[in-house]
């Protein structure tokens, strides 16, 4: 579950919507029972969901519940087709970029006042988060709690690194630990690091660093931590602000000029690039979220641990994203999906989505069960929690986030290509996504 | 009395196309007209707006840069396909051993997704762990370098047609009678003054045919680019028209000002085709006893 903007990927057309089946069989369901369907871009919450799903059609007979999941990369592309088109799901996920448009359309259901027994039970910032108008948009699925460091053991302790506390800092190199850390981290092919005399940045073996246009894991957090913002209160993008632009300024260095991080021709239009690098076991010290744990537990054939976000010069600031399950307001089918809504937005219904470890649900009291499932798995996770920090900055907000940003990535793109010089790229980049937000 | 029935009877022949055309072709091109009216982001309500898209489509000038672009694209990857094409089908045509296979060989790879092979070709292009690379030894940001971005995706795109255009032109080659060749023989012509004489002169339809559909189908290139560089590539330089519009569309969710993008894409395109086709009219040889 990431909110990274879209990117135009075509993996993601090539794989048309995988539709899993209602779930096996043997969940009872009398005849004439209605089916609602619910969309989904995780595989591995599918998985949880189908789960949930039995047990939800054994205490509601009447009701079945299909499964769909469309991937990641194609999904908001899709997502207002299908919503104009009439053929949207009975309940589908949202991310923060893509909400506002959709409620101020009225295309979902007022859970706020639908479910308002239940909104105590859920995690404040996600209800937060989805509240537009003075009401809420959907049920909380997932959160993603605070953005943190995965690193490789070996690499770190090879390199007498201690990831829990790295601190970096635009404007003062004295109180930057982080950046000789990240040389340190970073190897080439003769085995020279980055701060050794003759190391060749062509010929990178080890990346120390994935330093990249990732909104999610990375340049909202970096910004956030340098004091800066992203969106004024009124939704417009504020990329010019001296702290923002400072803070891509570092991170592009650490691309172009300190080599600690793969290039942008490769991280540009290939968002897991990094990922696939640090479960290769090319890369010491990847930032990402808890959208990513699975992937890495599954993945990692090495010693692996989590570590807190960076700290910046005001210290360790991340963004906080969650996900809503929102509730289809053209369909006809309006109480069997309330019904799903609220068995989603409870204990029970939202126990699944924890136990295997696929994802944090939203549901407050389910959280433990996907903590002790990474502890039975040896796995620290609380950097994802209040011991990473408790500084945020907002996600994206308003009902034109996406086009926005669609607009001014390929800007970014070039920022971090080193081919446009930052001051200029926050300027353009800006102009372009406040002309997409009007 | 007799030809009205047979008139009757044609167009009820005729129906199912004609149904087809209407349906699939003539409306939804009246649709993209009344949207380049209206203001709609597919969620909210539409509003008529006029004008107003084709004014925002004036002003923009990115629009007016993928056109070009786009023009620039259709003159590397025609001339390119259409003589490739031509050279593999008279080698193929020349009944070496194994023609056959070599013949599916060329074709397949058009009869594959574009999508999958422009995904297939992205990673065969990769800078770090690409497959060019390591066969070549050094880091080439193929697609993602700004001046090597567009002839990549040109080359990946001639290499995907090439089959097709051979085949047209194989098929074009078997048309022309031996006995047109060994009278030019019998006459004392070189090889190469039959091919330039006679062989070019007699594909002129198989070239009319092949030219119209590749220009058209090269201006309306979209899922191998869109591949290949996603977002327009490194400073836009591959931001083919289809690709505007298809960022208009779903990414801005500006329908109308993606239809006005649509609407002279078509026009364009009718325009291109009109003219190549007075072009051949006046020189396409049919009649082998003329």
């Amino acid at each position: 579950m990431r909110m990274r903007p879209l990117v135009a990927a075509a993996v993601a057309a090539l794989a048309l919507a995988a539709c899993s089946p209602a779930g096996p069989d043997e969940a009872p369901a009398g005849d004439g029972a209605t089916t609602v369907t619910v969309r989904v871009w995780d595989e591995q919450v599918a998985t949880a969901y189908e789960q949930s799903f039995d047990e939800f059609t054994r205490e509601n007979p009447d009701i079945r519940v299909q499964v769909n999941v469309v991937p990641w990369k194609d999904y908001f592309v899709r997502l207002p087709l299908d919503v104009a088109g009439g053929t949207v799901d009975d309940v589908y996920w949202i991310n923060s970029s893509n909400f506002g448009a959709l409620a101020d359309g009225g295309k979902l259901i007022d859970v706020g006042r639908e479910l308002a027994d239940q909104q105590g039970s859920w995690a404040p910032a996600a209800v937060e988060q989805y509240s537009r108008g003075g009401t809420l948009w959907g049920v909380p699925a997932l959160t993603d709690g605070r953005i943190a460091v995965y690193y490789n053991k070996a690499m770190v302790e090879a390199a007498g690194v201690d990831p829990e506390n790295l601190t970096w800092h635009p404007a003062d190199p004295a109180a930057d630990t982080f950046l000789p850390a990240a040389r340190k981290l970073t190897r080439d092919s003769a085995g020279r690091t980055a701060d050794q005399p003759g190391f060749d940045p062509g010929a990178i073996t080890q990346y120390g660093f994935n330093a990249a246009r990732d909104l999610q894991a990375i340049y909202y957090n970096f910004v956030g931590s340098n004091g800066g913002s992203i969106q004024a209160p009124d939704g417009t993008l504020t990329l010019t602000d001296p702290k923002t632009a400072e803070a891509f300024a570092y991170l592009v260095k650490l691309v172009n000029t300190d080599h600690v991080a793969p290039s942008a021709a490769d991280t540009n239009d290939n968002p897991d690039f990094s990922r696939d690098q640090f479960l290769q076991g090319k890369m010491a010290l990847f930032q990402s979220g808890t959208y990513n744990l699975k992937n890495v537990g599954d993945g990692a054939t090495f010693e692996w641990g989590v570590a807190p976000l960076l700290a910046g010069p005001q210290g360790r600031v991340s963004v906080v994203n969650s996900v809503i399950a929102a509730g289809n307001a053209d369909s006809p089918r309006r109480d069997a999906i309330l019904k799903v809504l609220r068995w989603l937005g409870s204990e029970d219904g939202a126990s699944y989505v924890g136990e295997e470890g696929a994802a944090l649900p939203a549901v407050t009291a389910a959280q433990q069960a996907y903590y002790d499932y990474w502890e039975g798995q040896g796995v620290d996770t609380t950097a994802f929690g209040d011991a990473g920090g408790t500084a945020t900055i907002p996600a994206p907000f308003g009902p034109k986030f996406e086009a926005a940003s669609t607009a001014f990535n390929p800007i970014l793109n070039e920022v971090f290509a080193g081919r446009t010089p930052v001051a200029e790229g926050m300027q353009q980049a800006q102009d372009a996504g406040n002309a997409a937000l009007r | 009395m007799r030809r009205r029935q047979e008139t009757r009877t044609a167009y009820l022949l005729l129906a199912p196309s004609l149904f087809g055309i209407g349906a699939f072709l003539v409306l939804p091109i009246l649709v993209v007209a009344v949207l380049a009216t209206q203001r709609w982001d597919l969620i909210g309500p539409r509003t008529f707006v006029g004008f107003d898209n084709v004014v925002a489509v004036a002003a923009d000038g990115r629009f007016v840069r993928s056109l070009l672009i786009t023009a620039g694209f259709v003159a590397i990857v025609i001339p390119a396909q259409t003589v490739l094409g031509l050279v593999a089908a008279l080698l193929l045509n020349r009944g070496l051993r194994g023609s056959a296979a070599f013949r599916v060989l060329y074709v397949l790879p058009w009869i594959c997704a574009p999508l999958a092979l422009g995904v297939m070709w992205s990673w065969v292009l990769a800078p770090t762990d690409g497959a060019l690379n390591a066969l070549i030894g050094r880091r080439v940001e193929w697609l993602a370098d700004p001046v090597l971005a567009m002839p990549s995706v040109a080359a990946v795109t001639v290499w995907t047609q090439v089959g097709y255009v051979a085949l047209f032109f194989s098929a074009g080659l078997r048309a022309i009678p031996d006995t047109v060749h060994e009278a030019a023989m019998l006459d004392g012509a070189s090889p190469w003054q039959r091919f330039w004489r006679i062989t070019l002169p007699l594909l002129r339809p198989t070239t009319f045919f092949v030219l119209v559909t590749q220009i058209i189908a090269t201006f309306q290139v979209f899922d191998s680019v869109y591949a290949l560089t996603p977002d327009g590539g490194p400073q836009g330089v591959t931001d083919v028209v289809a690709g505007r519009i298809y960022y208009e569309a779903f990414e801005q969710r500006a329908v109308g000002q993606a239809a006005v993008m649509a609407l002279v894409l078509f026009v364009l395109l009718v325009a291109v085709t009109v003219v190549q086709q007075r072009w051949f009219a006046r020189r396409t040889t049919y009649d082998l006893s003329t």
